[in-house]
């Protein structure tokens, strides 16, 4: 069948840990020397969906065992005689394997060795592979002395909310003594610790009609909606198609439902729009038809193949669904019904007809459903002896009684188990027959059945709620999410041609809704059954710890309690109690807790109501969900034109927002940042610089209207700036605060260039699209970014002039009489290359920022560092960058922060009082004009040798530090080698009136308060007059 | 004055080698890309009130009808795709001598033009599992009877923006990628088609 798969099994040398390889090379001379594989001592001679002629060696706890392809660890473990699994959860109490499916609560394994280690893995659906290691969980020293085991004895006190009101006193001791006690002693497997060395993929699938499970309904949706010619996928979470009809003897149109299924495959793989997707997990339902798939690639081998992932999480686009997720059986509580050995009837069914495995030797069915007679007839047909058939109902149908008579099997009506006996493995049940006498009957193997419960679970994540189907004892769906139909087992057709026929149904109309056309599809004849069931939610008076929730230690009597105690709505039972609230969100036991509730209180259990169910329906692993976006690849990164220069210069790098710029340039004998920051800065200072600004947002604006466009989206006016020049801008929020700031120049009638800050350029061109296409679409401007399109390098320092006179083309002249402070223009560079000029300085030095096309910018950059060669020319990075801003009191990201009005910055000049602009009206809100506002103001320590710290809190001299005398913060702090000390800028509560004051920068979490002086923001050339001449 | 006979820098330069295999090493690799350099790009948006009028002069000058759907059309040595209300990326390759903004003089005042030649990279991808590889990105439906050739889309591949059109029912593509996230995007491309096996075919 793995012709069907999408990635099919390849067979592949097994690879082991080292540790596990040891264990394994030792271990497998015994299989090949032969007793190890007759060890497989419960596996049938005959039949069953595996390959004999390969044997797979595994082990667990570090014994050696061999299955086959075609197990699950858990068959193999049966085969093998392995019972004994784990430990509970709370109790410790020895358990082993429930169910044949991913509705598993008490098989629950480590998986894998070292980095792979998974923890939590259900036997129950954990392929076989050659060289598998697992171990079992949640006991010290070994699965069979486990200590914590002695919880049991306390157990008569540790019910529901036991550590809640044992644990209580004192508060302190909760979080540091009682949870981790707590944990360490409760809790399941362990997480690996060390970082996954698989990779994982997310993936996009669409389709006409989605298919959830490839059971006998499943399989006959696909086939009906699949004909038409639609683009058809089908989920199936096992590895294998089939369901119930691969786990079940059955006959369809005369031949056994296994090869039914078989043909069933066939005729799907062969339609060319038919996708099967095996051991995919359909978990979650969101809306407008997007469903959430997990595919195992490659849990089922040792070591994923090169290139490919372990996992791949599937996004399905469906116009329609058909859910046929089937259904899950239930067990039944009576004394002590968690020990090792009994089993679901269903599951006992599988692993006898699909696995080839008899779990036991001498059965007990104990039974509430006619389903009995299967059991009963796989049972014996395997060889297996059948001490007794228990049927809870007083009237037993002819069905059972024919096939206990021929199994030689004693029949007890109206009986039921009052307790299982043993520990590790049951070894005798104790019955109690219609008479009331009570008698234990030896065995090592009970087979329970409770009815089924649909799988309903995604049929509920929109949420849909479902109702109460009293016929059935279950929940059925509806409010079903758009575009979901139900057939078969999970919307209460348990029997096969029932099924088989809804999903022939519902898989045509899913098709028709889609419009096309097809015809029904013949529906096979099946063999006759009875699927009537009498709901028994509990054995009364019986003795032991009763369970419902097996893998969370929930007992009935838990569910009393909570009752008792006044928990009435269900959602508060399963949280007092925990009741389906472990890894597999109680898929056994949800449905037998709310019966329990309803009894408790008296109600009916339509009125009681079901608890949520939301994503994921099976555990996810976080790396599936993550995909290839880890570590570096966690986001895209933006380069801009001269990183891979400035790798090759050794420079460090910071992220700013997308951005990878380069932070410094280290060179030879240079030991931290500062000293490099220090010679960068000095070099601009003294002679010239090279930083890239390509990353400075750049939108491209045109328009008769263009001009008006911007004096409506900045502060000042524009109309008035002349083609070739360029001007510093700010741009309010709607609510007054300032949004960015920027440069804009003019470069022709009708087109402008404006510049934002790294950070906020996306914001602010869909801030300025908004204006365009919202406010005031009237107006005719077009917006483009242009960020990509132009390499920009900022080059500063008193020697700029030298430099670029031998990168500008010569007829172009820029002399400072030609091209004076504030200039704009368009030139060429290189001998022919477009360029733009444009006289702006962030560092307060004679600078130039020069834009060339980006595919040019390495090559413009090399050509700019070889020019300056002879004049001492630096590249300098965002540390160079950002003290040389704070030297000259230019603010950015750290004052505009969302919280600041331009007044607050000193930048109240820039208001115009002469035309309307976005914020003009909230900037002039009372409080935003108070005379107490935190102001800008730059700080310098009243020490010299103090180092000043960003985010320190400013306290009078005289005040002593608390939160009440809070009066504004330090927001940016450089050292400046210029002036040798450490400089700030800060916001301080009436700050410009207090320059010459001292106050306190109080830093308690970093520890120390520093004395600084308060003065103007400007450091360095207050006058302005390096920057021009 | 330098000489400067190849300034213009692929911004996978140092990422992707010309002829270069990446992934699973197969005789017949799943996905081909190929990088269309120097082509000549713009984004042409209608002026307000003109956008008959841009039509028209698109019509008469190009010889195309500006599609109002994402779609690209091609007209005379130069196509444009829908990118939006009343935009389009104008697209020629080889690039004309002048420049696009001068190719397209004749929609001066009908439209902004803005060159976006060195904005974006455009990468050609096509080989027998692209469609596979593109599902490992690509939100929107690849499939034969959902897009065809003439289809195109700006959507997100792995949160980098993108606009694609199919070109040919090969299938080939064509992708239009900011130049910035030209590597990341390169890192992502590998990661979903390395398990056919990548061919780098420098265009």
């Amino acid at each position: 069948m793995s012709d069907q798969t999408s990635s099919s099994h390849r067979p592949k040398p097994p690879q082991f840990s080292r540790a596990g390889q040891s264990a394994l090379v030792e271990a497998r001379g015994q299989i090949d020397s032969g007793p190890a594989r007759r060890r497989q001592s419960n596996r049938l001679p005959t039949g069953g969906l595996i390959e004999r002629a390969q044997t797979l060696t595994f082990t667990f706890d570090g014994q050696l065992y061999a299955g086959h392809p075609g197990d699950t660890l858990a068959s193999a473990m049966l085969a093998n005689g392995v019972h004994l699994v784990g430990r509970s959860f709370k109790y410790h109490r020895p358990r082993g394997i429930l169910t044949a499916g991913p509705e598993e609560p008490n098989a629950l394994v480590e998986l894998r060795e070292g980095a792979r280690r998974e923890p939590n893995t259900r036997a129950t659906t954990a392929e076989l592979y050659d060289g598998l290691i697992a171990a079992s969980q949640n006991r010290w020293p070994s699965l069979r002395c486990d200590l914590m085991a002695i919880n049991s004895l306390f157990a008569p006190i540790m019910s529901a909310g036991f550590y809640y009101k044992t644990f209580m006193w004192p508060a302190a001791f909760w979080e540091k003594v009682y949870e981790p006690m707590i944990r360490r002693a409760a809790g399941l497997g362990r997480a690996a610790g060390d970082a996954d060395p698989d990779t994982y993929e997310k993936a996009n699938l669409h389709c006409d009609v989605l298919v959830i499970g490839g059971g006998a309904a499943g399989l006959m949706a696909a086939l009906a909606a699949g004909r038409t010619g639609l683009r058809v996928v089908l989920c199936e979470q096992d590895f294998r198609l089939g369901g119930r009809l691969i786990a079940d003897n059955r006959v369809l149109n005369d031949r056994s439902s296994a090869d039914w299924v078989a043909q069933m495959a066939a005729e799907l793989a062969a339609l060319p729009d038919v996708r099967i997707l095996l051991r995919s997990t359909v978990f979650g339902v969101y809306d407008h038809g997007t469903y959430a798939a997990l595919e195992r690639v490659n849990d089922h081998v040792a070591v994923p193949p090169e290139y490919e992932p372990r996992q791949r999480l599937w996004r399905i686009h469906a116009r329609r669904c058909v859910l046929a997720a089937g259904a899950i059986e239930r067990p039944l509580v009576f004394g002590d019904n968690d020990r090792p050995g009994v089993m679901l009837a269903g599951a006992v069914r599988t692993y006898l007809n699909r696995y080839a495995v008899a779990p036991g030797r001498r059965a007990v069915v104990f039974s509430t459903s006619d389903e009995t007679a299967a059991t009963v007839s796989d049972l014996a047909r395997a060889g297996i002896a059948i001490a007794a058939v228990i049927d809870a109902r007083g009237t037993v149908p002819p069905g059972i009684e024919v096939a206990a008579r021929v199994a030689g099997a004693r029949l007890i009506a109206g009986g039921a188990i009052v307790r299982a006996l043993g520990r590790a493995r049951v070894r005798a049940v104790a019955v109690r027959t219609a008479t009331g006498a009570t008698e234990q009957i030896g065995c090592d193997l009970v087979c329970v059945c409770g009815g089924w419960t649909p799988s309903i679970h995604l049929a509920s994540h929109l949420g849909g709620r479902p109702v109460w189907n009293d016929r059935l004892a279950a929940f059925i769906p509806a409010g079903l999410p758009d575009g979901m139909a139900v057939a078969g087992a999970a919307n209460g057709q348990l029997a096969l041609a029932d099924a088989l026929a809804a999903g022939a149904a519902v898989g045509l109309e899913a098709a028709h809704q889609c419009g096309a056309s097809g015809q029904p599809a013949e529906v096979p004849a099946t063999d006759g059954e009875s699927t009537v069931n009498t709901a028994l939610w509990r054995v009364r008076s019986a003795r032991g710890k009763a369970f419902v929730d097996l893998q969370n230690d929930v007992t009935d009597e838990d569910v009393a309690l909570a009752g008792h105690e006044g928990f009435r709505a269900v959602e508060h039972l399963k949280r007092y109690t925990t009741l389906g609230m472990a890894t597999d969100q109680g898929k056994t036991s949800n449905i037998t807790g709310l019966a329990l509730m309803a009894e408790f209180t008296a109600k009916p259990i339509a009125q009681t109501g079901s608890t949520t169910f939301r994503p994921p329906f099976t555990p996810v692993a976080i790396g599936a969900l993550a995909g290839s976006h880890r570590g570096k690849e966690f986001r895209p990164s933006r380069l801009p034109p001269s990183h891979s220069w400035a790798c090759q210069r050794g420079a460090h790098f910071v992220e700013a927002g997308q951005w990878l710029r380069a932070q410094f340039f280290p060179q030879p004998g240079e030991t931290d940042w500062l000293s490099s920051h220090n010679r960068e800065v000095r070099t601009v200072r003294s002679r010239v610089g090279l930083c890239d600004v390509s990353t400075l947002g750049k939108i491209d604006v045109q328009g008769a209207d263009a001009a008006e466009f911007l004096d409506r989206v900045y502060t000042s006016s524009w109309k008035a700036l002349a083609i070739g020049k360029a001007r510093y801008g700010l741009m309010l929020r709607e609510d007054g605060m300032v949004l960015d700031d920027g440069t804009i120049a003019r470069l022709a009638a009708g087109r402008y260039v404006v510049t934002t800050t790294t950070a906020n350029a996306a914001k602010v061109l869909a801030h300025m699209e908004l204006c365009a296409q919202w406010l005031w679409p009237e107006l005719d401007v077009q917006l483009s970014s242009v960020t990509d399109t132009w390499a920009q390098f900022a080059l500063a320092g008193p020697l700029a002039r030298h430099v670029l006179s031998k990168v500008v083309d010569g007829q172009h002249a820029i002399s400072d009489a030609a091209f004076p402070y504030l200039a704009a223009g368009q030139l060429t560079v290189m001998g022919g290359l477009p360029a733009r000029l444009f006289r702006i300085s962030y560092s307060g030095e004679l600078a130039y920022e020069i834009a060339v096309p980006a595919g040019y910018g390495e090559t413009v950059w090399r050509h700019m560092m070889e020019s300056g060669r002879e004049f001492g020319i630096e590249p300098y990075g965002t540390e160079a960058l950002g003290s040389m801003r704070i030297e000259k009191g230019h603010v950015a990201g750290n004052e505009i922060n969302g919280q600041t009005t331009a007044r607050d910055l000193g930048l109240g000049r820039m208001l115009s009082g002469a035309k309307d602009f976005v914020g003009r009206a909230m900037a002039q809100r009372p409080g935003l004009m108070a005379a107490d506002r935190p102001r800008l103001v730059g700080l310098k320590p009243v020490n010299r040798q103090d180092r000043l710290r960003a985010g320190a809190h400013f306290i009078r001299a005289d005040a002593k530090p608390s939160g009440r005398e809070d009066e504004g913060y330090m927001t940016s702090v450089a050292f400046s080698p210029t002036l040798d000390h450490w400089v700030g800028l800060g916001l301080l509560v009436r700050g410009p009136e207090r320059h010459g004051e001292r106050v306190h920068a109080c830093d308690p979490v970093r520890g120390g308060n520093v004395a600084v002086e308060v003065c103007h923001p400007v450091f360095y050339d207050p006058a302005g007059e390096r920057l021009r001449g | 004055m330098a000489n400067i006979d190849q300034p213009f820098l692929s911004a996978l330069a140092g990422a992707a080698a010309a002829g270069g295999r990446y992934g699973r090493h197969s005789t017949w690799p799943g996905v081909v890309v190929s990088e269309i350099r120097e082509a000549g790009l713009a984004v042409v948006t209608a002026r307000k009130g003109h956008r008959g009028d841009l039509i028209a002069a698109v019509r008469s000058g190009f010889g195309v009808d500006l599609p109002a759907t994402p779609r690209r059309v091609v007209g005379e040595e130069i196509a444009f795709v829908w990118v939006g209300p009343d935009q389009w990326l104008a697209a020629q390759h080889p690039a004309p001598k002048d420049g696009m903004e001068a190719r397209l003089a004749p929609l001066v005042g009908l439209a902004a033009l803005v060159d976006q030649s060195h904005g974006r990279t455009l990468l050609a991808l096509t080989g027998p599992r692209v469609r596979d590889a593109l599902a490992k990105g690509v939100p929107i439906d690849l499939h034969p009877r959902a897009f065809r050739p003439g289809d195109a889309a700006s959507t997100l591949i792995a949160h980098i923006p993108v606009h694609l059109w199919q070109v040919d029912d090969r299938p080939s593509y064509e992708f239009a990628i900011a130049r910035s996230l030209a590597q990341s995007f390169w890192q992502w491309l590998m990661a979903a088609a390395a398990e056919w096996g990548v061919q780098f075919a420098d265009g």
